[in-house]
């Protein structure tokens, strides 16, 4: 399987009377791309406005954010979710590079929703204040969650992928300044060189915990907590396999951006060929019974295994207790022999004394630690808001509280209510130490 | 005063230093199945309360899970 | 300039050996023995202004007394910061540099820098208490020891942002809390080379080192369930529709206590789970798959358990510290024993 990600490196974006790309400016052509997204009829009200790295701008409540992107042919970038199910991680697909869709919420927000500050001390919580950020602040008329603290944010997700793909359009057949490719050669038919380096696998655990449809994370649009794990390449997840759902709190999400671009991936195919044979990624859940739990965890063991892998690197996209989730397949793969490194948060309470994790292990010996889900923040008041800030207040956030904002319009609140602060992906610097 | 913890989760509940655990059904229903009628599922948690009142009842040296039958 | 404390032993307060290690607390004013050095290091932030002296001894066989007397001398003056030692390792010298530590950081709110060698046995003690520096073996290290308490004293009085415990070089105060990577390596960068090491079998650091579980006394069993008082307790959100106390649904602080003496069964719509950690449909449609009370009257009908206790406790356990929880775990179980409650039923979720 050979994909190749042309890219296209945005220095900065405006609007104007037509949508293009050159020289590093993005030009939007903003009626044309309100009509992309009033094509779903659920959207009642939509604007688009900028956000840009160091602007004294406040971004709440964010519910996905999503790279530009196309496939040369034309065909889906999320295949399952936008259009029927198709192929991916082969052939070229166009990113341009720097520059992130938000799907934001006009009034309404709930339970998983983010804030992103894109200056001051909140800014370096989080990679995506380092992005310019086109923010699609929308209303629809989906009142039957409206006062619900879960919130599937359907039609607003789903116009943020396509907002994302209309955007890409004029780089569709430009050549790009940068080609990154990713060969990923069938396991039964690898060199004698690779396979004298040690195999690894990538096991990412999905967030998966809702029962019903709409609020977890996809895989070709089929629902992750429906499934067993399941053997897939990377080649599939950096090119649109996966989609982000709606359930987790903000800071421990993995959004729809941070899937295509995981970085432990692509750490892990620039070491493939080199220091080790990967393998492929099992993609695995979090779930809500122990059984459940119990059997993922073999699954995972038993694909790891049946690949020969000797190294594993264990993502988790929650807290809580997917810690369970987390620590039955770490313990599983290295009762069959893999040698684990987790990656994932901690909530050890606003002071820093609380157990780590709710379950634990002493053979969860390599653990990268990306945040505190509670960790407490102040964060000053930003001239500008893009979205609503009562709504981190109001609407049940998981970081935020009824007198989370003050009135001049500072905002106190935990780690967990900002957007993908803890990126278990491994896109971040920000990790927890003793004091 | 003894106490009894009915947790889907026992492993969390004996990392916490729950002493007397019963497992339960699941994480949003620790007492139902939603795959069952509500009579089933009264009778399964009447089931499930009988082992935990069981279990305060029963003297013990180290964090035990009573197990319940399937 | 800031004013500083400094706490010696008869020893190093140049009152003598073992011999004077029965003298009372004495308050000096301005710097006594290694305290010159620390005067100089401190400066041009602050400056030692007084020095307290105790024997060992008197200390050690009467703490209290002795706190007593240090903190009614110190009533007299004004500080900023209060410096004890080093106490390099001589262990009870280390344990009153904590003990007094301890005693001043809580009567007078000042910052209390302490240094032991790691071996000292007050380290165990009262590193989660007070800034205690990594300190030498003996007085051989004394230059270099006060060097780093004075430096980190003087960043805390400026009110600096302080760096973590291996960085700055005290011992682990338990506090596990966010820090940036110092050489800006990523997630995935740190991972991939951790992994590496530990598939070559080379040592690795793991970020988080696992805690050892808690242990927690076994209590007596219910001795005749058919006069037990059983109370029903759990951390899966079931409140009053409406939510009453305005429990949050995440990282909860707060608990409620809910009249149910009337009621033989928990009704959908009356009552409703304002957990935000699990899909709430199952329980707001029946409540009781949280809190069993329609199981529970069917037993106390049968006879099989005394009563059941009128109230039923409820708080939120999803993102809910382990120290809110136990707060509020100890308040529940307070209003529990008041009550003259046998036992407890509590399901989470």
């Amino acid at each position: 399987m050979h994909l190749e990600i042309g890219k296209f490196e945005v220095k900065d974006v405006q609007f104007g009377s037509k949508t293009t790309f050159a020289e590093g400016l993005l030009t939007i052509h903003k009626e044309e791309a309100l009509q992309v997204i009033y094509e779903d009829e659920r959207i009642t009200t939509a604007d688009l406005v900028l956000a840009k790295p160091t602007e004294p701008v406040r971004i709440t409540p964010v519910k996905d954010a999503v790279e530009p992107r196309c496939k040369v042919t034309g065909e889906s970038v999320y295949p399952g979710v936008t259009t029927k199910v198709l192929p991916v991680g082969s052939g070229r697909t166009h990113a341009l590079k720097g520059v992130s869709v938000l799907a934001v919420g006009k009034h309404w927000g709930g339970f998983q929703d983010g804030l992103i500050d894109m200056s001051g001390p909140g800014a370096k919580q989080t990679p995506f204040s380092q992005l310019l950020n086109i923010c699609l602040v929308a209303d629809t008329n989906e009142t039957f969650e409206k006062q619900e603290q879960q919130k599937k944010n359907t039609a607003l997700r789903l116009a943020a992928l396509r907002l994302a793909e209309y955007l890409a359009e004029p780089v569709r057949k430009k050549v790009p300044e940068e080609v990154e490719r990713y060969s990923f050669p069938p396991l039964a038919k690898r060199t004698q060189e690779l396979l004298t380096l040690p195999a690894v696998v990538y096991v990412l655990q999905l967030q998966s915990q809702m029962l019903e449809h709409g609020y977890n994370a996809t895989v070709y649009g089929h629902d992750a907590g429906r499934m067993l794990p399941t053997l897939i390449t990377p080649n599939e997840v950096l090119d649109g396999a996966v989609v982000s759902g709606s359930f987790m709190p903000a800071s421990s999400k993995i959004s729809t951006y941070q899937h295509v671009n995981n970085a432990t991936l692509k750490r892990l195919m620039k070491e493939h060929g080199t220091t080790i044979n990967f393998v492929g990624v099992i993609l695995s859940n979090l779930n809500v019974q122990l059984e459940e739990k119990e059997r993922a965890a073999l699954m995972v063991a038993q694909l790891a295994s049946s690949l020969g892998a000797e190294g594993a690197i264990v993502a988790e996209e929650g807290y809580g207790n997917p810690d369970t989730d987390f620590i039955l397949t770490y313990e599983q793969l290295e009762q069959t022999g893999v040698k684990v490194v987790g990656i994932t948060n901690e909530c050890t309470g606003r002071d820093g004394r609380s157990q780590p994790l709710v379950d634990l292990s002493a053979k969860a010996d390599a653990i990268i630690s990306t945040g505190n889900v509670s960790e407490h923040l102040k964060l000053p008041p930003m001239e500008r808001v893009i979205g609503e800030l009562e709504a981190v207040a109001r609407d049940g956030n998981a970081g935020g509280w009824n007198e989370s904002i003050k009135e001049d319009g500072s905002v106190e609140i935990e780690n967990n209510a900002i957007f993908c602060a803890d990126s278990s992906t491994g896109d971040h610097y920000k990790t927890v130490k003793d004091y | 005063m003894p106490v009894v913890q009915l947790a889907n989760l026992v492993s969390i509940a004996k990392t916490v230093g729950a002493n007397r655990i019963v497992p339960a059904v699941a994480i949003p229903y620790p007492l139902g199945d939603m795959n069952k009628s509500a009579e089933e599922q009264k009778s399964l948690r009447k089931q499930r309360v009988e082992v935990a009142m069981q279990a305060l009842l029963t003297t013990i040296e180290e964090a035990t899970i009573f197990e319940v039958k399937k | 300039m800031k004013k500083a404390v400094h706490y010696l032993n008869q020893f190093f307060g140049q009152i003598g050996g073992e011999n004077q290690a029965d003298i009372a607390p004495q308050l000096h004013e301005g710097h006594v023995g290694p305290g010159m050095l620390l005067h100089q290091k401190l400066a041009p932030v602050a400056e030692v202004t007084h020095t307290v002296i105790c024997g060992d001894n008197f200390i050690g066989s009467k703490t209290d007394e002795a706190i007593e007397q240090v903190l009614t001398e110190l009533e007299t003056i004004e500080f900023d910061i209060f410096i004890a030692g080093p106490a390099f390792l001589a262990g009870r010298y280390g344990l009153a540099c904590g003990a007094l530590g301890k005693a001043v950081q809580e009567r007078f709110r000042v910052p209390v820098i302490a240094s032991m060698n790691e071996e000292n046995p007050a380290v165990e003690m009262y590193a989660h208490e007070l800034y205690i520096f990594s300190g030498g073996a003996n007085a051989a290290a004394m230059r270099k020891d006060v060097k780093k308490v004075a430096d980190f004293s003087k960043r805390m009085l400026q009110a600096d942002k302080l760096r973590p415990a291996a960085e700055e070089g005290y011992f682990s105060r338990g506090k596990r809390l966010e820090a940036f990577d110092g050489s800006n390596r990523t997630g995935a960068e740190r991972a991939v080379e951790m992994l590496l090491k530990k598939l070559n079998d080379e040592p690795f650091h793991t970020e988080m080192p696992m805690p050892v579980p808690a242990k927690v006394a076994i209590a007596p069993a219910v001795e005749k369930m058919e006069e037990a008082t059983i109370a029903l307790v759990s951390s899966g959100g079931i409140v009053p529709k409406g939510n009453p106390d305005h429990i949050q649904s995440a990282s909860a602080t707060k608990w409620g206590k809910y009249e149910v003496d009337a009621l033989y069964e928990l009704e959908a719509g009356s009552w409703e789970t304002i957990h935000g950690g699990f899909d709430p449909s199952a329980a707001n449609q029946d409540p009781n798959v949280i809190v069993p009370l329609d199981a529970m009257r069917e037993l106390e009908q049968e006879a099989k358990l005394g009563s059941i206790h009128p109230y039923i406790y409820s708080t939120v356990g999803t993102g809910t510290t382990q120290a809110e929880a136990a707060r509020m775990g100890t308040e529940i179980a307070k209003d529990l024993q008041r009550a003259n409650v046998s036992a407890v039923i509590l399901t989470s979720t």
